[in-house]
């Protein structure tokens, strides 16, 4: 998913660049003190989870996780994104740093999406909260792919055929994003939910709720 | 257990339909020997380019020669005539996957010796490399310290409002 060097036009990268700025910025605004943590976990699973290669017989596969980031943090995505791809373009020049804007993008800007569109169905019982989270870890590298396309296509202007090769080369991945943060949204329904904004006392108060509760348990 | 075995399918036709995904580092790598160009290209070490577009492009932007890759991500092709500027190659792997590898013209018109081969074999083992755990949980660390900076400086100005 990550655009190499010199593949994209001037004015692709510039306005990849701009976005991602604007993003990042209401993404710092909105993070609150209590969730930094939350940020920095995930920005250090989105660093690592796209490293990690399975290789099964002639096979092999990365996760992503844009979909479970954007569920989680919203447009906090945006910094948490930017750090793990800055990062992974200074140690290990995947992507690059002209191209790290329109990559930010691609990865984040859908991430922000599936969180508008599908938080508000998490919670309202089991099936629906594993739909959701399937939904939102397809519906991620769709948007991703989606974006990917229309960049190469601003450069080389051959849309469909460029859409259908990002999507077909990316339908294994979004079938894999979809089971994995599927299960992973239910399994922090079930031992975390606080993790989740919107759930019992939302992430950006449950610091505040335990250290009431643990008062009144001293109590 | 029904629905089990339909996971484990999932997954596992996933995994079998995942072989064709690009991963994210696109290496192409030239070396001259015997008065060919040898070209390597890889999405890492293991995983070969295949079936890839390669061009030969000289200073000026013109291209010079082009190719695709075989099925091990190699190709081989005799050292353009009249060269008189250092060529660029440039593998495009699809889906804003590309690398380029830079050949001086003084590698191109002087004979390789065992030495200079063994040296750019050497640089191409470095290249090809995947991260080291060091670089992983040193990026992972940057990740955390960062996050404790942004912490403090809001704590600071939560206590100065």
């Amino acid at each position: 998913m990550h655009i190499s060097e010199g593949v994209l036009s001037a004015p692709v990268l510039v306005s990849g660049a701009v976005i991602a700025v604007a993003g990042c910025a209401i993404g710092l605004k909105k993070i609150d003190y209590d969730h930094i943590v939350h940020v920095a976990m995930l920005a250090a699973v989105f660093f690592v989870a796209s490293l990690i290669h399975v290789n099964i017989g002639p096979s092999s596969a990365h996760l992503i996780l844009n979909g479970i980031i954007g569920l989680l943090l919203g447009f906090a995505a945006f910094p948490a994104i930017f750090i793990a791809l800055l990062l992974q373009a200074v140690f290990f020049q995947y992507g690059g740093l002209t191209v790290l804007g329109a990559n930010v993008v691609i990865m984040a800007l859908p991430a922000v999406m599936v969180h508008y569109l599908f938080l508000p169905l998490l919670g309202k019982s089991p099936r629906l909260s594993i739909a959701a989270g399937a939904l939102s870890g397809a519906g991620a590298i769709f948007l991703s792919s989606l974006i990917l396309s229309a960049a190469l296509w601003l450069t080389e202007k051959n849309f469909f055929e460029t859409c259908v090769l990002v999507m077909a080369a990316n339908i294994p991945i979004m079938i894999i994003e979809g089971i994995v943060t599927g299960f992973c949204v239910t399994f922090l329904l079930k031992v975390y939910p606080e993790i989740i904004p919107g759930q019992k006392n939302g992430n950006t108060s449950d610091r505040k709720s335990r250290i009431e509760k643990g008062q009144k348990n001293e109590v | 257990m029904k629905y089990k075995a339909l996971w484990v399918l999932c997954v596992l036709i996933c995994l079998v339909a995942a072989k064709d995904v690009s991963a994210h580092k696109v290496i192409v790598f030239a070396w001259v020997e015997d008065g060919m160009i040898h070209t390597e290209s890889s999405f890492g070490s293991k995983k070969k380019a295949k079936d890839c577009p390669i061009q030969v492009i000289d200073e000026k932007g013109t291209v010079v020669h082009e190719g695709v890759t075989d099925d091990q991500g190699n190709y081989v092709f005799k050292i353009p005539d009249q060269v008189d500027s250092d060529l660029v190659i440039r593998l495009d792997a699809g889906t804003g996957h590309s690398a380029t590898w830079k050949l001086s013209h003084d590698e191109l018109v002087t004979p390789g010796d065992e030495n200079h081969l063994a040296a750019s074999m050497e640089e191409k083992q470095k290249f090809e490399s995947g991260p080291s755990p060091l670089k992983i949980m040193g990026g992972i660390g940057i990740i955390f310290l960062l996050a404790l900076l942004t912490g403090y400086l809001r704590k600071k100005k939560k206590t100065h409002d």
